[in-house]
């Protein structure tokens, strides 16, 4: 039997199933577009869409959260790799310098851990940020991201260890 | 998960937290739903213009496809007009070899198909 607010294109999903995980997949699609509130609803709004129009159809082969997080991070990427070639034609055909002030203001406010975090490279971050924020396991937070379990631990050991590294003298300075 | 592990944990949750802020889930889900109606009726309109498009192709060619087609011809139209050519003539290939002045070259062939040469 069909859910009451079940949707109409992807039956497996209800709306209430969606919204309780609304806010942890927004902090997702907020770290997909370097913490830019407005692209990130705006990213939200596309994968509901998507979700909405059937044309990602979620069919039980993994949990709701690992499906619409899939969702959120292809559409990310299939977003920014089109932003990224029309910015290459700009540069190639205007000059226009561009400044990298804005990510060296923003560290300064910035707490340590969160300065820690956004220096790791981009899956080892990915990663970290799936399994201790989004709480999946290494085997969900893999299939999010499109890698074997095995990429997956390496990149969450790799990550683990350097943030120790880096925290391990600010937790000193604590005690 | 380890002492540090779990410290490590609350501090990167915490970071990440501090710089979250969710919008209400009803005012993106109605956004996203009113975009999803919306290009649902684009591609409505796109149908149905195509359909009309394509409904008055037919009806504007419809004189032309009556005047093609075909239909029986009386002996007595055909005897009373100037030229007529027979079917015959014009499926007849055009080129003609006259063996008088030029043989025909011939593929010649020593494999033995069902007894003959080819």
């Amino acid at each position: 039997m069909r859910d009451r607010d079940a949707l109409e294109n992807n039956p497996q999903i209800t709306c209430s199933a969606l919204e309780a995980i609304h806010s942890q997949l927004f902090g997702w699609a907020l770290s997909r577009c370097n913490f830019d509130h407005a692209v990130a609803e705006d990213l939200m709004q596309q994968a509901y869409v998507e979700l909405l129009s059937g044309n990602a159809r979620f069919d039980n082969k993994s949990s709701l959260k690992t499906f619409v997080f899939g969702v959120v991070q292809n559409l990310a990427r299939s977003r920014f790799r089109r932003l990224a070639s029309r910015l290459r034609l700009v540069r190639r055909f205007e000059h226009v310098p561009v400044e990298a002030t804005a990510d060296v203001a923003e560290a300064d406010t910035m707490s340590d851990v969160w300065v820690a975090v956004r220096q790791l490279p981009a899956r080892q971050r990915d990663i970290v940020e799936l399994i201790f924020c989004r709480e999946l396991t290494i085997e969900e937070a893999s299939a999010v991201m499109g890698v074997s379990v095995g990429t997956g631990r390496v990149h969450y050991d790799r990550a683990k260890k350097k943030l120790k590294l880096r925290m391990q003298k600010h937790w000193e300075l604590d005690q | 998960m380890t002492n540090s592990e779990t410290k490590l944990k609350e501090a990167v949750t915490d970071a990440f937290e501090s710089a979250e802020d969710a919008p209400p889930f009803e005012r993106v889900w109605q956004a996203a739903v009113n975009r999803h109606r919306l290009s649902q009726r684009r591609y409505r309109s796109i149908a149905i213009a195509a359909a009309v498009a394509a409904v008055a192709v037919i009806v504007l060619n419809y004189p032309a496809l009556r005047q093609d087609e075909m239909h029986y011809i009386e002996v007595a139209e055909l005897l009373g007009s100037t030229s007529w050519v027979s079917p015959s003539d014009v499926l007849l290939p055009e080129r003609q070899i006259n063996l008088y002045e030029r043989l025909p070259v011939l593929i010649e062939s020593t494999e033995p198909a069902g007894g003959a040469l080819l």
